[in-house]
């Protein structure tokens, strides 16, 4: 199926259809830990995004290269040498959120994403289309993870991107940017995205009878 | 359609919806004496939450059952228990809109939620007060002096800002004082005297079961008997058995939360691991969490959690009480 | 020995995995439908764990740090895992079968598990340039058995929650997460217990 698509849809693919984070639900771990604030959310994205770029494209370019039997240590030994990249390069120009994001730097090593479209898509697809699969599937938990952070910004600490944004009067719900509120948010914002979902499918389903009517 | 089936996983219970109200009623009545005495000791703002927070009960358990197309169940009473124990969680000078949000929390996140009246693995009321507690951790500082009798008098707030006597310096209350609930602390938890007339009556009415609250508390005395060395003595301030089992809502968790029947086992065997586990943590979080004194709804929480695993290890294959309610779910 | 013990409670209560630092949320979600299936998981965490922490501490020691490769530890440690899953998967088939039957399933699942890498990179960063070995080792399979008892009593509320009237939409990872959540503040009142 995802042979045919255009390049465009490829890319739309990632963010919409299978959204990483709504729809496969891949990646928790991140998402939940850093979603405290919309800067971190960002960071986090954009860092999980360069990854999956890189070692997407790596990953397509050697797929003829590697033997089937090795695949699995050698997506590791390319993933892991992106997230060491983006480590440093963190630690170089933009040490505060190095020092904000910490452990979850290093783990994106082990973030499911970047595994499962190696396997599932780089090591079976020509090395443009890859590039728009992680760009896309980048972009789609960037804007997942930015959006659950926003969420929690808001109503945790009252504010946006450190600006206050709620008034003065408004006690910030502090639980919501602890652990408990992780889950607790990405759980009801399943609920909408979900409602979301089933909303718009009903009304493509009403008007396809309308046209066959 | 699922409301059809009259299958609730646990109160057992024949005619669930009359019994169910006639159950609830019984913990009103038997906490009742309690919220009495709490308009006594901290005047109009108590009234006023408790007001605030059985009403929000109510009202959010209706409106959700009707926005969810369900039959409403208001009627059995369960809301008004909840509500009632929120606000016996709260402090006297929380604004009325904690009391408010705490209810629809409990109502709709914990309990509704998850299918509602027998279907909720936590206590509504304990989980939503330790949110409003992680929330609004100033706000929820219970330090309130209480001001017997003088009903509207205006609430002074204690400097000292701690929370229940646990945190004072010791010898600061007389065993009376903590007995007739003298004291600051969360509106409920504070009259020992009235806590225990209610529990006592439900025993008696087999509407709990004695053996949560008895094991909580012997376990707890045994406990806090090794760390502390001494019954009671006037000198040794918090540092004995007396003052740590009559302070904070230890003795309010054991009777009224920790033997909610849904959330709590269903062997008697599990209901004395309950207990026991209750007291465990609650020491354990006392003994050695500076940040949180009182330690009660933590304890009762975390066994809610386990609740289903001991329930799995100590219930009988053949009598499980997950039976019934899947096979209710094909009928 | 006091230090160990706070290692220990630190590592199953405090700072539980799950709960609290979001590490091995994958597993946690993914396998928690059943206890015993949560329990397999729990136990071939709480294997590979303490023996991952066991390398990584002698490679960091004596590899990384003398050759002044630091910024290597990443992908040293990932491949460390990756290697150590691989070749507990293979001696485990020779060496006992029920063992094997037992948590062979969820080996490949255990290096993508967040929460082993996260405790090796936490053994080399705690406190006074990283734990020594007794402390890593502890400190690893204190958390791993912190995952246990978190993912197995999971299960058991998930089993529970299965049979319950919960609302269709609140079927599956929605339903999952609250009840994730809620359970998360049961373990909230330890925060603070150890600083």
């Amino acid at each position: 199926m995802s042979g045919k698509k255009g390049i465009t849809a490829v890319f739309m693919n990632g963010i919409i259809n299978e959204n990483p984070t709504f729809r496969l639900l891949l990646g928790m771990c991140p998402t939940l830990a850093i979603s405290t604030a919309v800067t971190q959310g960002v960071g986090m994205g954009l860092a999980t995004t360069f990854v999956l770029v890189f070692s997407n494209l790596v990953i397509s370019l050697l797929r003829n290269v590697i033997p089937e039997k090795v695949r699995i240590p050698s997506f590791v030994v390319v993933i892991a040498t992106f997230v060491t990249i983006v480590d440093l390069l963190l630690k170089a120009f933009i040490p505060s959120l190095s020092q904000s994001l910490g452990l979850y730097i290093p783990l994106i090593v082990v973030n499911c994403i970047i595994f499962a479209r190696a396997e599932s898509y780089a090591f079976k697809n020509p090395p443009l289309r890859a590039l728009a699969d992680g760009f896309g599937m980048g972009f789609g938990f960037t804007l997942a993870i930015t959006l659950l952070s926003a969420v929690r910004e808001v109503i945790g600490s009252g504010t946006f991107l450190g600006i206050q944004v709620m008034p003065a009067a408004y006690h910030p719900m502090a639980i919501v940017i602890r652990p408990p509120g992780g889950f607790v948010m990405l759980g009801l914002l399943l609920l909408v995205v979900n409602a979301v979902i089933k909303a718009v499918d009903k009304r493509k389903l009403a008007k396809a009878k309308e046209e066959i009517a | 359609m699922q409301r059809k089936l009259i299958v609730a996983s646990s109160p057992h219970l024949r005619n669930e919806g009359v019994s169910t109200r006639r159950l609830m009623l019984d913990v009103v009545l038997a906490m009742l004496p309690t919220a009495v005495a709490s308009v006594w000791f901290f005047g109009g703002s108590a009234l006023m939450l408790l007001v605030v927070a059985i009403l929000s009960a109510v009202a959010g358990e209706f409106f959700y059952q009707k926005h969810t197309h369900q039959k409403v169940t208001v009627s059995d009473g369960s809301a008004i228990v909840t509500g009632m124990l929120l606000a016996f969680n709260l402090p006297a000078s929380a604004p009325w809109w904690i009391a408010m949000i705490g209810s629809l929390i409990a109502i709709i996140l914990v309990k509704q939620m998850f299918g509602g009246l027998g279907n909720n693995f936590m206590n509504p009321a304990l989980a939503a007060r330790t949110i409003m507690m992680l929330s609004w951790t100033s706000l929820m500082a219970a330090n309130v002096l209480p001001h017997a009798g003088q009903w509207l008098a205006p609430q002074t707030v204690d400097a000292v800002a701690s929370a229940t006597p646990l945190g004072e310096s010791p010898a600061s209350y007389t065993l009376w004082q903590l007995f007739s609930g003298d004291i600051p602390g969360m509106l409920g938890e504070t009259c020992k005297l009235t806590l225990l007339a209610g529990g006592l009556y439900l025993i008696i009415r087999r509407v709990i079961d004695w053996r949560i609250p008895v094991s909580f508390l012997v376990t707890a005395f045994v406990l806090f008997w090794i760390k502390t060395g001494t019954i009671y003595s006037a000198e040794s301030g918090s540092e004995n058995v007396l003052y740590q089992l009559l302070s904070g809502g230890l003795i309010l968790g054991a009777f009224f939360m920790a033997t909610d029947y849904v959330t709590s086992p269903v062997s008697p065997l599990g209901r004395i691991i309950m207990g026991v586990g209750c007291a465990g943590m609650l020491f354990v979080i006392r003994a050695f969490n500076p940040s949180y004194p009182e330690g009660c709804s933590f304890a009762i929480l975390f066994m809610n959690v386990l609740t289903p695993l001991i329930d799995k290890l100590t219930v009988p294959k053949p009598f499980g009480y997950v039976k019934p309610a899947g096979s209710a779910k094909e009928a | 020995m006091s230090n160990l013990m706070l290692i220990v409670v630190g590592g199953v209560l405090v700072n539980n995995f799950v709960m609290s630092q979001f590490l091995g949320i994958c597993p946690f979600l993914g396998v928690s439908k059943k206890t015993e299936t949560a329990l397999g998981m729990g136990m071939a965490v709480t294997f590979v764990m303490a023996i991952a922490s066991l390398f990584t501490f002698f490679v960091q020691r004596y590899l990384l740090i003398p050759l002044q490769l630091e910024y290597m530890q990443t992908i040293a440690f990932i491949l460390i895992i990756a290697v150590l899953v691989q070749t507990v998967e293979i001696v485990l088939k020779k060496m006992s079968r029920a063992l094997y039957q037992a948590l062979g399933v969820y080996l490949p699942l255990i290096t993508t598990n967040c929460a082993v890498l996260g405790v090796a990179i936490n053994n080399t960063t705690a406190v006074d340039g990283g734990y020594n070995l007794i402390q890593s080792v502890v400190n690893g399979t204190a958390g791993a058995l912190g995952f246990t008892l978190a993912i197995v009593a999971f299960a058991a509320i998930r089993e529970r929650l299965a049979v319950s009237e919960m609302p269709k939409w609140m079927d599956g990872f929605p339903g999952a997460l609250i009840a994730a959540g809620l359970m998360s503040i049961a373990f909230q009142g330890f925060s603070g217990l150890i600083h």
